[in-house]
């Protein structure tokens, strides 16, 4: 059972249904059923690893906060963290290690012999993973307090609406919302159907209807290089709407339960630079990232350099936490440089854009800024989207060869889409683009669209319903869902 | 509370009612009704003297009706060989005792894997053939297709034949660039057939409808059907060899294989095509005669 279908639909609606019907105290035995019934759905094999790693870091954190001295506290840390990336290192990067030595032994003309192993990577490991890690480090700072409550405890480290692919929250905001007792409530209700029907709308018709085209060029054995540009640019917007609808979902679905999530993105492709892009992309990544790997790698350090390393350390760990492929690894490294570059020369580029005047025009500044982030973007995309390094260079070369870039080049890679599929495409595109305006103007495009006439609401709202329901195409989950 | 509810029930209901043309348009397309000729023999069968299995190839090839021949199409798009297979131990059955099985053999056939639309088989086969099953989709397919992104595209397509890039047109080019795409997309199949070990499955399974064909006493041949100068320029010997003989040859096939594939009465008559691989009503009509006669020369009917 995917987000994408009818039966998700189905089952959250019965799960609305029961939740307001029954009382607050088994509330969550139904959040906890429904939550394992969900992932069991999506990966049965691997229910007992969610529940032994639950159990895990239970206990876990009740044996850190027991501890009396903060380096015994340190110490239980530490176990339960190594025990949990045990778990995700065994499944998720085994194969890339192992195939790794194996190709250095055998340039180095070493003898290694251990085979290649058949391992499913179990569906959202990471995710939970990493909400794992949060909730043990914070328990070690004081910052939180364990959890006694195994059922609610459970739905925080399963809660289904975000296991798949976050928002990844920290147990602070999320544990006291499970406890605190919902009301049915009008406003909640309503703007969680919109956040649904507007994630529908972004998978259905921009995602899913991007993915064949890029995946046709990207798995072509000799694209063009205007095919790769133009297939890279659209890359961006698939990501951009596959992941961002699957929060929308998340933040939808949860709303309707009463709770709260995190936003994970704030428009990333208007970004006026590389650290503004994380600051809007994937945000709980990104804070995560920040609090648990860049604050405490830059403990204690002053000088410029330890902080341009631990940036790149932090982008790196960034890198390997999307895919154990060495193509993720060169995209974590590129935007680590990206980031470091965009600080050392800073105040050179300000003194620069004062030189030729374009501080003059902050929005045509502004606006340059966007495209130049968005094209730094794109090129590290060369990288996450390619199967290989070999192939991942080839393509970087051919996306940065100016050739790739005339019009007509790009023009004639623009028939990759039938005619009918492109002008679908771009209407759709346009009304995604017209929402992300109103939403930069005002605070929020639903608050802005409940203050217009009654008529021309629910005339938005048909649009959305009937557009997905007649153009919209529905491909093989989510790219996030993999990691 | 109420309001949320009435507004809902609004935006459902208007929604439905912009939905009804939408889903009528796609169930009165010809896409949708693709296997009409299957589902009308299914109401009224008969004995037949010719069943052809296959994709588009053999779907657009053929037409005996001047022969004189009884015939059923069993071809559909992107037709599998398990497909093909299934399609015959459904109707078989219609088949008369000296009748043949003509099994089209193309440069998909062994690399193909993906039905491309399922819901043609939910009407003709029965529902336990139908991998997989899954009885939303059925209901969908069958009551509600403009919920369908795809069948609405098809639909649509259909519809706008001539809103197509230059690039697009079957003839644009002379053919060439027709040609040229489909000459890419079977590569690209290939490639994910091979690697994900698809070829070896379609080879088994043509193994087992070559030898149930046997048990029920079936005549069966193979054949290929003629294609434009523009496709075969893509599709050479060794290409074909590499797509389609060398996994043909490891089958030790007892039955005649008539390839027309390079036949120069069709080669070089751009009249007698749809596209540079699809042959047209007149040349459907052509070809037929020609396999008739064939078949004759070889001892059938």
């Amino acid at each position: 059972m995917t987000f994408i279908s009818i039966e998700f639909l189905l089952f959250f609606a019965a799960i609305v249904f029961t939740y307001y019907g029954i009382p607050h105290r088994w509330r969550w035995v139904l959040l906890l059923a429904a939550s394992y019934s969900f992932y069991a759905s999506l990966s049965s094999y691997f229910v007992l690893l969610l529940l032994a790693s639950t159990v895990f870091t239970y206990f876990t954190g009740m044996l850190i906060e027991k501890q009396e001295t903060k380096k015994q506290k340190k110490k239980a840390m530490l176990l339960g963290i190594c025990v949990l990336l045990f778990f995700l290192g065994w499944f998720k990067y085994f194969n890339f290690v192992n195939d790794s030595v194996r190709a250095l032994s055998t340039y180095l003309n070493w003898n290694y012999a251990v085979p290649y192993q058949e391992i499913v990577l179990p569906v959202a490991i990471s995710f939970y993973t990493f909400q794992a890690v949060s909730y043990l480090v914070d328990i070690y700072k004081g910052k939180q307090k364990a959890e006694r409550h195994y059922g609610y405890f459970s739905i925080y480290f399963a809660f289904f609406p975000q296991l798949v692919a976050g928002p990844i929250e920290r147990a602070k905001k999320l544990l006291p919302q499970f406890k605190v007792e919902q009301t049915l409530n009008y406003e909640n209700l309503s703007y969680g159907m919109k956040r649904i029907a507007w994630g529908f709308f972004k998978k259905t018709l921009i995602a899913d209807r991007l993915a064949p085209i890029v995946a046709g060029v990207y798995d072509s054995p000799d694209p063009t290089g205007s095919q790769i540009v133009l297939a890279t640019i659209l890359f961006s917007i698939q990501l951009y709407a596959d992941f961002s609808a699957l929060s929308d979902i998340a933040i939808g679905c949860t709303r309707m339960l009463g709770i709260k999530l995190t936003e994970n993105f704030k428009q990333p492709h208007f970004a006026v630079s590389i650290g503004d892009f994380w600051n809007r992309w994937h945000i709980t990544l990104s804070n995560w990232l920040r609090d648990y790997i860049f604050v405490p790698l830059c403990k204690g350090k002053k000088k410029r350099s330890e902080i341009y390393v631990a940036i790149v350390i932090t982008f790196l760990v960034s890198g390997i936490w999307h895919g154990a492929a060495w193509t993720f690894v060169l995209w974590g490294l590129i935007h680590g440089f990206y980031r470091v570059f965009g600080d050392h020369t800073k105040h050179a580029r300000g003194r620069m854009a004062s030189f030729i005047r374009l501080d003059k025009s902050p929005s045509l500044h502004k606006w340059v800024k966007i495209a130049i982030t968005f094209l730094l973007v794109c090129f590290s995309r060369v990288f996450f989207r390619s199967d290989s390094v070999a192939a991942a260079f080839e393509n970087a070369r051919l996306f940065l060869t100016f050739s790739s870039w005339k019009p007509s080049g790009i023009v004639e890679a623009a028939e990759m889409f039938s005619l009918l599929d492109l002008v679908i495409f771009g209407f759709f595109f346009v009304i995604m683009q017209v929402f992300h305006y109103i939403e930069r103007k005002n605070a929020s495009t639903w608050t802005w669209l409940s203050q217009r006439p009654a008529f021309a609401r629910v005339a938005v709202y048909i649009l959305i319903v009937v557009s997905i329901l007649v153009f919209g195409v529905s491909g093989e989950g989510f790219i996030y869902g993999g990691f | 509370m109420g309001r949320l509810f009435i507004k809902v029930i609004i935006i459902i209901i208007a929604a439905l009612l912009l939905f009804i043309p939408a889903n009528n348009f796609v169930k009165d397309s010809y896409d949708y009704n693709i296997n009409r000729d299957i589902l009308a023999f299914k109401k009224n069968p008969h004995p037949v003297d010719i069943i052809n299995l296959g994709a588009s190839h053999s779907m657009y090839g053929y037409y005996f009706k001047p022969t004189g021949l009884s015939h059923l199409d069993l071809a559909l798009p992107a037709q599998t060989v398990q497909y093909d297979f299934k399609l015959l131990k459904e109707y078989g059955k219609h088949l008369k005792p000296d009748g043949v099985v003509i099994i089209s053999i193309s440069q998909m056939t062994f690399a193909n894997f993906e039905i491309l639309d399922i819901g043609n088989y939910y009407e003709i086969l029965d529902h336990s053939e139908i991998e997989p099953f899954r009885l939303l989709d059925y209901y969908r397919y069958m009551y509600f297709p403009g919920a369908n992104g795809e069948s609405v595209n098809a639909a649509l397509s259909g519809t706008l034949k001539s809103y197509r890039w230059d690039s697009h047109k079957p003839w644009a080019n002379n053919g060439k660039s027709y040609a040229e795409r489909k000459y890419e997309h079977v590569e690209a199949q290939y490639r994910q057939a091979t690697k994900k070990n698809y070829v070896e499955q379609n080879v088994k399974q043509l193994r087992k409808m070559l030898e149930y064909c046997k048990e029920q006493g079936y005549q069966v041949i193979l054949t290929m059907e003629p294609v434009h100068q523009t496709y075969q320029e893509h599709f050479d010997e060794d290409v074909m060899n590499r797509l389609v003989f060398q996994y043909l040859d490891t089958l030790e096939i007892d039955a005649p294989f008539l390839n027309y594939m390079n036949d120069p009465r069709f080669a070089d008559n751009k009249g007698l095509f749809l596209d540079s691989d699809h042959l047209n009503s007149e040349g459907r009509k052509k070809y037929s005669w020609i396999v008739y006669e064939d078949l004759k020369k070889l001892g059938y009917f």
